[in-house]
């Protein structure tokens, strides 16, 4: 497992009721995000982004309707979980940044509340439940440290009691120490940062506001001094503070009425008379206090906390790194070994008790198999073998594990929600199919009266109960093998690693419950990040409405109050599109700083390429509510797929571009009635007959790149890319000194790697084995639109028997083509994957693979080409 | 001035100042200039609250402006009196200051025993000469300034005046050619029809405007037939068919069919509104149209839609376009020429090709780079500059100005700049 993955989106399902019917905004779509990656999602307006975001964060308008899937977050199915629960996530963990910054802003509440709202209100809670968390994670390590040894002793027990409350202890002391000392030390960086600004402005003698920022160093610089930042030279400081001050007082400012440059006419001039020399000099001095303040060794106030909290004395007088070594070694021998010793014990008497838990779920499982597979379930016999499984599976859990493990946490409400509504689908396909007769019934009435009823009847709107069955003998699947590669990983479980995350954990939670936020950190935060999302003059903004700021103003407010919130998933829904270049690239580079430090999640949702090719690690596009293609940055702007991805691509201008941009002819389809095939299908310009038909499935190209387009499967005419896009992926690799991989190439690359995949991916092959009898015909034309379908059916076969006569040769070799991709699918699997590396270092690799392999690749291509005329002109025939 | 029948539009010295409370001012636009020839596409690129979408309000008389000249085709259509008004307010100092010393020379010859009367009336006829000629001053100022203000206020109906005087002697030349009554009366019939529309003929329609926003600047409760030809009617144009033909004429052109006319605004799409905006401004047959942003609020696809047609438009009609907008890569396709704003001043003015190809500017440098292109790899690597004014110019003592460069490349700068900038360019 590379990186953990923070949220799982499992076959989500949504749609809106409207006047007009259903519309599915959301069809079947699954991803998953990484702890800090960025996902970037792209589309047309209407293609579902922001429904799946707004379902992530539960605020989907009020007719919408979960037609199913999962959202699976920090042992939580946010599909299922209530509003309350919701209110704990919202802005605390996941947080967005909304596309509109008018309707997202109070407006009758200055900013500066806004801002600080979120962090005070989260400041509180988040203190409640880390103290739940600590408290909760630690009387579960005392009751497993007490099994471990026999809980049966007193004297036992009370040991480990004092062990666990020694920690509590001792923990809430470093923190309070190391807090103190954090809030000095950031308060000395800030106040350097302003004396380098000042001393800056200075020199240039631009000193129009700078009264204004002294005194705030002057602020700053006085609350650093803690008891291991400056409290050496504590009193030079204040010497020096005290003396800044007089010098601003001796000068006061005035405004003066100035009529002398009547071409400036700002009425009142406002004269400093103050003596920016000596603050400079001044200034220069509280620099190199605060500079070497900020050098200061840091001392371990861990150990200095139990040292402080249990030894009973003063410090030794010691330099700092001599006193973190005594300090530890006090530790050490006092307490931390045996208590690690404990802890470990205690670990892994809890896991073995979990595996042994997880083998009797298992079998559990196994046996009440049958119960959800049989044809008719009976309500009492299905509620207790709910009952008794879910208790068994949860029982099955190891508290003790730091990272949640969201199949097991979310298996029971899952479960429950899945027979829940087998129960009430049941009763409610009754009902409609008696409706539906109903109305059936009233309509045939009308019409055989002679009149034309100006109402259609609904369709049936029933619920399938073989798939829901089908889902939940899935989630049991799911949970099964789940727990089985547990038991078997069990062995392989490194203790120690997983004491010292536990301690971390407890650390990381007791600093939760020390850091209090007050009115006034709230808005020094607020500032601060004003300040970065480039909102000038913070100070006087923090008091102002929204409706003084302009709009691209106020969509940094909304940015920094998402931010302000230090969310652990961030979705952002088009945030800089109402910005212009210079303030979008620094609010992207503000959230790609905010990502790093923070391991955040971004969801990225945009419809300008150039941004999500700065922001993503992977890409999502998405089309009438399905990803159409998924993949990795690079894998989406240099090799990429499907035709959609070709037409965003080349729809939107580069620096270079002089020819008409191709723009995307049509509209979206309606999503009442979604297309039987393709959504895409109507609009693409190499669409085939099976686009029409048939859904094509994911095909996998790489590890981490998927699309969903028949054009990858292995009996599809090759196309080229779009001469446009072509052409920039060449110049764009020239411009990197990228290996010279011509995009055609890899696309034969591709082409056959996914042609070696496609046998072993079972969807896949069901697709092919289904659509084998309609290909012959349906390959050969590319139709656009329904009324030549018929026609174009019938068409191609003729002129495919003509041809069969005619043109024997391309056809021989057109075969020969398909034979050799066939071929390349059953055996050469190693050629193809190493056409890749291959082509990279062609001049290094001279072996016969390689150069059988070129060949191979251009006789595939000319017959290809050669196929691709006989399609075109197939096209024109339809036509 | 004198006219160069190249340009479309010139904008001289173009200063647009807003009040911000009692004796502030917010000067949105100062000091720009720029002209734009027939059938160019001149780009205006800056950072928000530039002053861009300012400078084109401006032009299209949206805001009385404060100081500058806007010509049209030769003539002056707006004018600004500010100038004038500081231009005299320095006068009537500058003379005070010199009677002040005057009088105070006076005082002094008469101290040190010079006759009183002799020297009082020699010093009166100084003041007198000194204001004399500051009067004579202020008066030119004055008749400049009341140029300006008629230029401004009734440039339309000079424009009316100068049309109908010329349809007028056109009938009368034609009149004179016939002796028949009847032909007479059917040409007088015919041009009372054009008198009265060239009446009330104003030189402004000529440049219609785009807006950013194709959702709010379309009203609700008007069909797309009355939107497009509200502008007709309004110019007092009341032939039906001939409307309704404009109308669809239009339509087709920008891509939208005839059955569309009869529908409202809300039941089309981001790109079609956008559409049915620039249908309304195209019915005015302008010979340029403001494009403020008309491509920043709607999806890829559509943008590319949407430049596609004012790309046909001005390729087939000759329209000149000035296209204003922040996305850097849209504007470079599009622009023939592209201006730079920071803060209300036009920093750096040249070609679109030769502005991406040696940037000089600062702050051009660092609008560039700020630019994200589809290209991860690029994206890895850009590193945005950061433009800071204070730290890149010094302007002390040396007051920058707009020169030129190399040709058709302006930059804004002062002397040891220039130096630099120039150096900078050819080494």
């Amino acid at each position: 497992m590379e990186k953990e993955t923070k949220l799982s989106v499992k076959n989500l399902k949504i749609s809106f009721r409207t006047d007009g019917g259903k519309v599915q905004a959301v069809r079947n779509i699954s991803f998953d995000l990484a702890k800090g990656e960025t996902l970037a999602i792209v589309g047309e307006s209407g293609s579902g982004k922001s429904v799946t975001s707004r379902a992530i964060l539960g605020i989907l308008a009020n007719n919408a309707i979960k037609d199913g899937g999962e959202i699976l977050y920090d042992g939580q199915d946010l599909m299922k979980i209530s509003e309350e629960q919701f209110c704990k996530i919202r802005g605390d963990k996941i947080a967005m940044i909304f596309q509109d910054p008018l309707s997202s802003l109070n407006p009758i509440m200055r900013v500066g509340k806004q801002m600080t709202e979120a962090m005070l209100i989260k400041g509180k809670t988040n203190q409640k439940n880390c103290r739940n968390d600590f408290n909760g994670m630690l009387a579960c390590l005392n009751k497993n440290m007490d099994e471990t040894r026999g809980a049966d002793d007193p004297a036992v027990k009370a040991q480990d009691k004092e062990f666990c409350d020694k920690f509590d202890k001792f923990e809430c002391k470093h923190l309070e120490l190391e807090n103190a000392f954090v809030a000095a030390k950031e308060n000395a960086v800030e106040a350097l940062s302003e004396i380098d600004d000042v001393l800056f402005h200075i020199e240039k003698n631009v000193t129009d506001k700078l009264r204004g920022e002294i005194k705030d160093i002057i602020k700053l610089a006085a609350k650093t001094s803690d008891t291991y930042v400056v409290c050496a030279r504590e009193q030079e400081l204040t010497a020096l503070l005290e003396e800044l001050k007089l010098l601003l007082k001796e000068s006061p400012v005035k405004k003066v009425r100035d009529f002398v440059v009547p071409i400036f006419r700002r009425g009142a001039e406002i004269k400093d008379d103050t003596d920016y020399a000596a603050v400079a000099v001044t200034l220069g001095k509280i620099k190199e206090i605060l500079t070497e303040a900020v050098n200061f060794d840091e001392p371990n106030f861990f150990y200095m906390g139990y040292y402080l909290t249990f030894a009973g004395q003063e410090l030794p007088q010691l330099p700092i790194k001599e006193m973190n070594a005594e300090l530890r070694k006090y530790l050490d021998d006092n307490f931390m070994l045996e208590f690690i010793r404990l802890a470990k014990d205690g670990i892994r008497y809890s896991n073995a008790r979990s595996v042994e838990d997880k083998k009797a779920a298992v079998k559990k499982i196994d046996d009440s198999r049958s119960v959800f597979q049989s044809e008719e379930y009976d309500r009492k016999q299905i509620n207790e073998t709910v009952k008794a499984l879910v208790k068994c599976v949860e029982a099955a859990i190891d508290r003790l594990e730091t990272v949640k493990d969201n199949v097991a946490y979310t298996f029971g409400s899952s479960l429950r929600s899945a027979v829940d509504l087998y129960f009430d689908s049941v009763k409610r396909n009754i009902k409609e199919e008696k409706r539906f007769a109903k109305q059936t019934a009233a309509y045939d009435k009308k019409a055989a009266s002679g009149k034309t009823p100006d109402w259609k009847v609904a369709d049936k709107n029933l619920v399938d109960l073989q798939a829901v069955k089908d889902g939940i003998v899935a989630l049991l699947d799911r949970i099964k093998g789940k727990y089985e590669q547990d038991i078997q990983n069990s062995a392989l479980i490194d203790f120690d690693a997983r004491t010292v995350g536990m301690i971390d954990y407890l650390k990381e939670k007791a600093s939760g419950v020390a850091h209090k936020v007050t009115r006034g950190m709230a808005k020094a935060h607020a500032l601060k990040l004003m300040d970065e999302v480039g909102i000038p003059e913070p100070r006087k903004r923090f008091r102002q409405y929204p409706f003084e700021f302009s709009g691209g103003m106020r969509q940094r407010i909304v940015i920094a109050i998402a931010l302000s919130a230090d969310p652990d998933i961030l979705i952002c829904d088009e945030p800089t599109t109402a910005l212009d270049v210079t303030i979008q690239s620094q609010i992207l580079e503000l959230i790609n700083k905010v990502k790093e430090e923070r391991q955040l999640s971004v969801i990225f949702i945009t419809h300008d390429l150039g941004v999500v090719a700065n922001m993503a690690d992977r890409v999502a596009v998405m089309y009438a509510g399905k990803i159409v293609e998924i993949g990795t940055a690079t894998d989406i702007f240099y090799a990429p797929a499907h035709p959609y991805t070709w037409a965003l691509l080349s729809s939107m201008p580069d620096l270079d571009t002089k020819e008409k941009l191709e723009a995307i002819p049509g509209t979206p389809p309606n999503m009442i009635y979604p297309p039987k095939g393709d959504a895409f299908a109507e609009r693409n310009k190499y669409a085939m007959q099976i686009d029409f038909e048939e859904q094509p499935p994911m095909f996998r190209i790489s590890d981490t790149h998927y699309a969903a387009t028949w054009l990858l499967h292995p009996n599809a005419p090759k196309i080229d890319l779009p001469q446009a896009i072509k052409s920039r992926i060449e110049r764009m690799k020239k411009a990197h000194g990228m290996d010279g991989v011509a995009s055609d190439e890899t696309a034969a690359v591709n082409v056959a790697d996914e042609a070696t995949d496609a046998p072993a991916d079972a969807q896949a092959e069901e697709a092919v084995k289904a659509t084998k009898a309609k290909k012959p015909a349906a390959k050969k034309t590319a139709a656009k639109k329904t009324a030549a379908k018929s026609e174009t059916a019938k068409k191609p076969s003729a002129a495919k028997s003509a041809k069969a006569k005619s043109e024997g040769e391309t056809k021989t070799r057109a075969t020969a083509k398909s034979a050799k991709v066939e071929k390349d699918a059953d055996g050469t699997a190693s050629v193809a994957k190493d056409a890749k590396s291959g082509a990279k270092k062609s001049s290094a690799k001279s072996g016969t693979k390689s150069a059988a392999k070129s060949s191979a690749n251009s006789g595939a291509k000319k017959a290809s080409s050669a196929k691709m005329t006989d399609t075109t002109a197939g096209g024109e025939d339809g036509n | 001035m004198e006219t160069n029948d190249n340009v479309l539009l010139r904008v001289e010295d173009l200063c647009q100042y807003f009040k911000m409370g009692p004796g502030r001012e917010l000067k949105a636009v100062d000091n720009v200039s720029f002209d734009i020839k027939k059938g160019e596409v001149f780009g205006l690129v800056g950072e928000s609250g530039c002053g861009k979408t300012t400078t084109g309000r401006s032009i299209i008389k949206l805001y009385d402006i404060t100081s500058g000249n806007v010509y049209f085709k030769g003539q002056r259509i707006c004018a600004g009196t500010r100038c004038y008004t500081d231009a005299n307010r320095a006068l009537r100092a500058e003379f005070k200051a010199e009677r002040a010393k005057l009088n105070e020379q006076c005082k002094k010859e008469i101290e040190e025993g010079g006759d009183e009367q002799s020297v009082k009336a020699k010093y009166a006829d100084l003041i007198a000469q000194a204001s004399q000629k500051c009067s004579e001053q202020v008066a030119a100022n004055n008749k400049l300034k009341a140029a300006a203000i008629h230029d401004h206020k009734r440039c339309d109906k000079d424009y009316a005046a100068k049309r109908v005087a010329a349809l007028t002697e056109e009938m009368n030349a034609k009149l004179a050619e016939t002796d028949d009554e009847a032909q007479k009366e059917k040409i007088a019939r015919e041009y009372k029809e054009k008198l009265r529309i060239a009446k009330r003929e104003r030189i402004v329609n000529s440049i219609q405007m785009i807006f950013q926003d194709p959702i709010g600047s379309l009203d609700p409760r008007m069909t797309v037939r009355d939107i497009i030809a509200e502008g007709l009617v309004i110019k007092g144009i009341r032939d039906k068919n001939y409307i309704n033909d404009r109308v669809y004429e239009l339509l087709e052109r920008v891509g939208l069919v005839r059955e569309h006319a009869g529908r409202y605004p809300h039941e089309f799409s981001g790109g079609q509104r956008q559409r049915i905006g620039i249908a309304r401004s195209v019915i005015m047959e302008p010979e340029l149209i403001i494009a403020d942003e008309p491509v920043s609020a709607l999806d890829v696809s559509i943008q590319a839609q949407v430049i596609n047609l004012l790309n046909e438009l001005r390729n087939n009609l000759g329209i000149s376009v000035l296209f204003i907008a922040h996305d850097l890569s849209v504007v470079k396709y599009f622009s023939d020429r592209i201006g730079v704003m920071y803060f209300g001043k036009m920093v750096e003015l040249a070609s679109s090709d030769e502005l991406f190809a040696h940037p000089l500017h600062p702050y051009t440098k660092s609008l560039l780079s700020a630019i994200p292109l589809p290209d991860p790899e690029y994206e890895k690597n850009r590193k945005r500059i950061v433009y800071n004014p204070i730290a890149e110019h010094d302007y002390s003592v040396d007051q920058p100005t707009m020169r030129e460069i190399s040709p058709e490349h302006f930059i804004l700068c002062n002397d040891a700049e220039f130096e630099k900038y120039k150096a900078e360019l050819n080494g």
